[in-house]
């Protein structure tokens, strides 16, 4: 191909260059200029991360060829943030990102709207930005802000103070108050660099993955040799390269398919190649030859004795020894709880409903695909640089895998810049263990694997479909006497991380109730879908689907108010839990009450049209984390020269705001202004130990050892005054960046004085020395193991995070359209370090929960092949589709061993959703779903069956 | 790139089939390019269709030819009672256009639901209905319009009704080294009403899952045409002969009504199934006729404004 030499200015620079005609602008402004803002989430014009103006016009930069810019205007994010505007300030104060990949998208589109019109309307900036795709933030905070610019007073974030009472009385500074993000201005900028942002030189070796198109086959031979002839490819690999197993929770997987293919999308070989174009080419000319075998795609079926078995080798598998697969069968791990006696207890019962529920498959859709680079450079160190939950799972996981070339933990480092988001997605191991194989056979050349938005739906974790079967028992007076919880599990082809789904769902089935009587069956099944695996709310979201729809409709049938019903039941403090653990603290009666209250829940609402009907709901939700009993966090926090602090850790920020909760919890601690603080992404080699960024326990276990750090410093601090200055260490405390004393109260020590160089003594030495905190947590009151046959006995879980959710929807009967008019959400945090961005999780996640019940859902052919890998056909929100109101409830109620009382919340937002959807649908128009999604056509022909 | 059936083994993502690029000032050149490649040249305007095809390898042209640097094809004004509307116009500028809005209403409030703003900054009316996808938002309005595309060839141009146009999912009656270059849309009398009704999945971007638009007259002629439930877009017009010279009522929408079973063959497919389709389309016609016809008449308590969706 000809180049074709092109001139345009770029962020008002006269730029000249050639470019290929098949290159996109995005392309070349990220990979030929180092223009990195413009973001790749779709690379087909859906999500609007690489919007840029053309002479002043929004652009999908993915859709437009470089060559077609000659002689025009290009902007991007870096230009405007030469001079940042009052909508940049604004996005950053009032915390409206959170991950941050979208926001550049987000700037210039508003920009571009901003520009043609200063005082929009809230439908104008709604309609302005509905090409920009955000999964994070539920869009209100973006768009509340930019509405903001018409009133010069609501600047700063906007949920109130909570602060935090010590038990001398004294009030949190920090703590409790909605501070700005510590990251906001770098997301607002432009400035904040992801895995993909990252640069590795002319060198870079790209990587593309040939895929099975069977569900399941066995391989008979794979013809790399037209591949190995093009110029420009360095290396095709196959399965026989890298004979190791993986996993997280069992080693079930390869790295690439070895004689076995199980899932349509698997990886069979990899090309390497100078360039993703030539990598792409030659890896069409792979040939592989299959034999096809029978398949399975349902998870009751795969358990017929007459079902394709998928894992011969199940018996033989490495896993943690709280899983029971059963060899010889689709079942790898099988969770049981028996507690009580189920037949006294439906022996008791006025009511026994049955009923099955069943819940599809869903994506993550976090707008960063996953990106991973691996270089083995030539004294044998390998370093992975990937978007990631997990690194040091991920070091873990890729040395056990690898250790069969010699590699060890010391020889592999991780380095994790800002994730663009995860929602579990980028938890464990998926896609990464290639880049670090592959590296492997290029060996001194960093080889990269971009996932593609396709890739990322089908041939990562998706969240696993459900068929659950409930039989409940309950008396006149409402008391609940018995539950039969069964759940099957299509936990997909490799269930090396969703077993631990099904284990978690196992152990936590009851929901939020008080039951004597229970039995509990959460099978993980095997089928010829992809891998299962962790996907906000691990398996909770699922099972509370069915569970409180059955609740719901248990109450309704005694003549039961549903909440009242919920009330009597709720499970308190100190009760026995399936597993026979105790109950921990807990603010779940406060949860429901509030939110009843927000919702009107009582008050019959009369739409104005008579078409539509509106309906009411009120549901409950827990969870705890599902982690390993011994999950350890740990931070490293160092002191500058002017007392700014660095704070080390290796838990992720994926847009949840962890930094700026470690942030304000040192800043608690110490009297550091926040500002002050730098939080670090992490790279294994330098940040301590955390286990994962999941499960909602990094507030609670990250900020355990963060607050223990910042005591440790403080600690040192107190000694070094003590020991140079012969004050007395009990009298010390430290206030506005200074130490003083009780006793003195003329003395007052400027930190910056001393936290690196010491305190001079009267011998003009010095004593003390850099200050250096560390912190460490692990809970140590964690057990994993129980009675197999029954769970008793264990400790699994450290504590569950509680609340209630309740909905109002306004449904249209002829169009089935439903209208969320109001969302309420409360939740117990234990304590809020930051209500604003308490408030930006409940906003986000909600929207989440309500998409995966009111429109999308993953849809196979009778192959096993998604039909919906894009944004085109698996709709996620756009700012046209939120709820008219949101209304987000704070509850505390302490968890006696969490930094300043807190625990987790993030996953818990997302959770109740679709039983909320549910149940209010059938209020309103008395049609009871019993599988997801409830869209609008289901609600027509439902109806229209009656 | 998903996989298409069982063939495709590999993810597609960047662009890897080869082409020349040319971006000529004059349509004459841009005529002898497309001679010159013959079935493998192919016309590039927005390219928000274009460059998705390329990049999943359903369509490798061996040489593009990018029309917008010919400043005709940028042309949006009246030609006495019509309006052209160049190749090279975006949905964007019809939307901002006051002719449109004033007296093409159907068209403007369609191509206010066109995917999005950064797409429409670039797309096209004309490339919308040279893709020619059987959900395109454009071709029910230019349907009741009864607009004419004009279009340019090296043995000389020629102008097609719209509704001769579509030939089927992808097909028009373009033939090889010609270039659409504009549409013509005739404007209709000051005292008219329009609606276009959308069915999609929520109420951002989505495909159509029915699309319909309705044009009403004075004395009471009616246009309606559906999209996204045949092949091709297409008019209703045993409808249009029943409601013709009528005022509405409950019972000429009932029997308009039964006759979209007849008008239209909708499909299942993954974005709705054929029932909801129909089901909705009936509800469409009777919602659509209702504002149209409120618009026109500008009575009524209730005359939802242009551009709020009636569904």
């Amino acid at each position: 191909m000809n180049r074709i030499p092109i001139s345009f200015r770029l962020n008002g620079v006269a730029r000249s260059l050639e470019v290929e005609p098949n290159d996109t602008l995005l392309d070349v402004l990220r990979d030929r200029l180092g223009i990195k803002s413009p973001k790749c989430g779709c690379d087909r014009g859906d999500c609007g991360a690489c919007t840029v103006l053309l002479d002043g016009k929004s652009v999908r930069s993915c859709l437009v060829l470089a060559a077609e810019v000659d002689g025009y205007d290009v902007a991007t994010l870096e230009g405007v943030s030469e001079k940042p505007s009052e909508l940049q300030r604004r996005l950053a104060r009032r915390n409206s990102f959170q991950c941050g990949y979208c926001a550049p998208g987000v700037v210039m589109a508003a920009t571009e709207l901003l520009g043609g019109n200063p005082h929009p309307s809230r439908e104008q900036i709604q309609i302005a930005l509905a090409g920009n795709l955000c999964r994070c933030t539920g869009y209100t905070p973006i768009v509340d802000a930019i509405e903001s610019l018409q009133n010069s007073a609501a600047d700063g974030p906007t949920a109130p103070a909570l602060p935090y009472r010590a038990p001398n009385g004294e009030e949190s500074k920090v703590v409790g108050h909605s501070v700005e993000r510590v990251d906001s201005w770098e997301k607002v900028t432009g400035a904040a660099r992801f895995a993909d942002d990252l640069e590795f030189g002319p060198g870079l070796l790209h990587a593309c993955i040939v895929e099975s198109p069977h569900a399941h086959a066995r391989i008979v031979s794979i013809d790399t040799r037209e591949a190995e002839k093009v110029s420009g490819v360095v290396k095709v690999a196959t399965g026989k390269d890298f004979p190791f197993r993986f996993g997280l929770y069992m080693k079930d997987r390869h790295i690439f398919a070895a004689d076995r293919v199980r899932f349509v999308g698997e990886q069979v070989a990899a090309v390497i190649a100078c360039d993703a174009k030539t990598a792409q080419r030659a890896a069409e000319l792979v040939r592989v030859e299959y034999e096809p075998l029978p398949a399975v795609f349902d998870p009751v079926k795969a358990l017929q004795d007459d079902a394709p078995l998928l894992h011969k080798e199940l018996g033989g598998y490495e896993h943690v020894q709280w899983f029971f697969p059963k060899a010889g069968s689709n079942i790898a791990h099988w969770r049981k709880i028996r507690k009580g006696d189920v037949e006294k207890g439906f022996g008791e019962a006025d009511l026994i409903l049955e009923d099955t529920y069943t819940v599809p498959r869903y994506a993550h859709c976090a707008i960063e695909p996953h990106a991973m680079t691996g270089l083995l450079d030539a004294a044998g160190r390998l370093t992975m640089w990937t978007a990631s939950q997990s690194p040091y799972t991920q070091r873990n996981v890729i040395a056990q895998a690898l250790a069969g070339l010699g590699l060890s933990h010391k020889d592999i480092r991780v380095v994790t810049p800002y994730v663009g988001g995860g929602f579990g997605g980028k938890a464990g191991v998926s896609c990464e263990i290639m880049a670090a194989a592959l590296a492997t056979v290029v060996k001194g050349s960093p080889v990269k694997v971009m996932w593609s938005r396709a890739q990322e739906f089908y041939n990562t974790y998706q969240r696993q479909g459900l068929t659950a079967k409930i039989k409940l028992g309950v008396k006149k007076d409402g008391s609940i006497t018995a539950l039969e919880h069964t759940l099957y599990w299509d936990a997909g082809a490799y269930v090396e991380y969703g077993a631990n789904v099904v284990n978690a769902v196992g152990l936590s089935a009851t929901g939020p109730y008080k039951i004597d009587n229970v039995k509990i069956d959460s099978v993980c099944v095997y089928t010829n879908l992809p891998p299962g695996g962790p996907y906000r709310g691990f398996g909770y979201s699922e099972f509370f689907f069915g569970l409180e729809s059955h609740m719901t409709r248990a109450a309704r049938k005694l003549g039961l108010d549903p909440v009242a019903f919920r009330l009597q039941n709720a499970i308190r403090e100190g009760d026995v839990l399936a597993y026979g653990a105790h109950m921990n603290p807990n603010g779940l009666v406060e949860a429901i009450d509030k939110t009843a209250a927000a919702i009107g829940w009582g008050k019959k609402e009369t739409p104005s049209d008579p078409a539509k009907a509106i309906g009411k709901s009120l549901v409950l939700f827990w969870k705890a984390p599902a982690m390993p009993p011994n999950a350890g966090s740990s931070a490293f926090l160092k002191f500058n020269e002017d007392a700014s602090l660095n704070i080390l850790i290796s838990g992720m920020e994926i847009g949840q705001g962890l930094l700026t909760a470690m942030a304000q919890i040192a800043s608690e601690v110490l009297t550091v202004p926040v500002s002050k603080i730098r939080v670090e992404t992490p790279d294994t080699d330098r940040n301590p130990y955390e286990w994962q960024t999941v499960a909602s326990h990094v507030t609670w276990g990250c900020g355990n050892a963060v607050q223990r750090a910042a005591v440790d410093a403080r600690e040192q601090i107190f000694d070094v005054v003590e020991r140079a200055l012969h004050v007395d260490k009990g009298t010390l405390y430290l206030e506005d960046e200074k130490v003083k004393c009780r006793t003195r109260p003329e003395f007052a020590l400027p930190l910056r004085d001393f936290v690196i160089n010491g305190i001079e003594v009267e011998d003009h030495t010095y004593r003390g020395g850099p200050i250096l905190g560390r912190g460490m947590f692990m809970p140590e009151f964690s057990s994993a193991i129980g009675d197999p046959e029954t769970g008793q006995g264990g400790h699994p879980n450290v504590h569950y995070t509680t609340g209630a959710g309740g909905l109002v929807v306004e449904i249209d009967r002829e169009t089935g359209k439903t209208k969320v008019l109001k969302a309420a959400l409360a939740v117990d945090v234990g304590k809020a370090i930051n209500p604003d961005l308490i408030h930006g999780q409940v906003t986000g996640g909600l929207l989440q929960g309500l998409a995966t019940v009111l429109y999308e859902d993953m849809r196979f052919d009778e192959h096993g092949c998604l039909l919906n890998p894009s944004f085109a056909d698996y709709k996620i929100p756009t700012t046209l589709d939120v709820p008219e109101k949101v209304i987000p409830l704070i509850i505390e109620t302490a968890q006696p061993d969490g930094p300043y009382g807190a625990r987790g919340m993030g996953e818990h937002t997302m959770i109740p959703a679709a039983a909320m959807v549910a149940d209010a649908v059938e209020d309103a128009i008395g049609l009871r779903a019993h599988s997801m999604p409830i869209t609008a056509e289901k609600i027509v022909l439902e109806q229209m069956k009656k | 790139m998903p996989h298409r059936g069982l063939e495709a083994e590999v993810t597609v993502m960047p662009i890897t089939c080869e082409f020349e690029y040319h971006r000529p000032k004059e349509l004459s050149r841009a005529l002898e390019l497309l001679v010159r490649g013959g079935e493998r040249a192919a016309v590039l305007a927005g390219g928000t269709d274009l460059l998705v095809w390329m990049k999943e390898g359903l369509h490798a042209p061996t040489l593009l030819v990018d029309v917008k640097a010919i400043a005709d094809l940028h042309r949006l004004r009246r030609q006495g009672d019509a309006l052209f509307i160049g190749a090279a116009v975006t949905f964007s500028e019809l939307i901002e256009s006051t002719v449109v809005r004033e007296q093409l209403p159907l068209l403007w409030e369609c191509s206010r639901t066109v995917a999005s703003v950064g797409i429409r900054n670039r797309a096209t009316l004309v490339g919308n209905i040279c893709s020619a996808v059987p959900s395109l938002d454009g071709a029910p309005a230019l349907l009741a319009y009864e607009a004419k595309i004009t279009v340019a060839g090296g043995s000389g141009g020629r102008e097609i009704p719209v509704r001769e146009w579509f030939l089927g999912p992808r097909k028009t009656t373009l033939r090889t080294g010609e270039v659409a270059t504009g549409v013509l849309v005739p404007l209709p009398p000051a005292k008219s009403g329009a609606c276009y009704v959308k069915l999609g999945r929520y109420r951002g971007e989505d495909l159509a899952q029915v699309g319909l638009g309705i044009l009403v007259l004075p004395h009471d002629e009616y246009r309606l045409a559906f999209c996204a439930v045949a092949p091709a877009p297409a008019r209703a017009t045993r409808i249009e002969q029943l409601l013709s010279g009528k005022s509405l009522s409950d019972s000429l929408i009932r029997q308009a009504k039964e006759l979209v079973s007849e008008e239209i063959r909708p499909i299942t497919d993954i974005r709705a199934t054929k029932e909801y389709r129909l089901h909705m389309a009936r509800v469409m016609l009777e919602r659509g006729l209702k504002a149209a016809v409120a618009r026109r008449d500008g009575n009524g308590h209730s005359i939802p404004a242009y551009g709020e969706s009636v569904i």
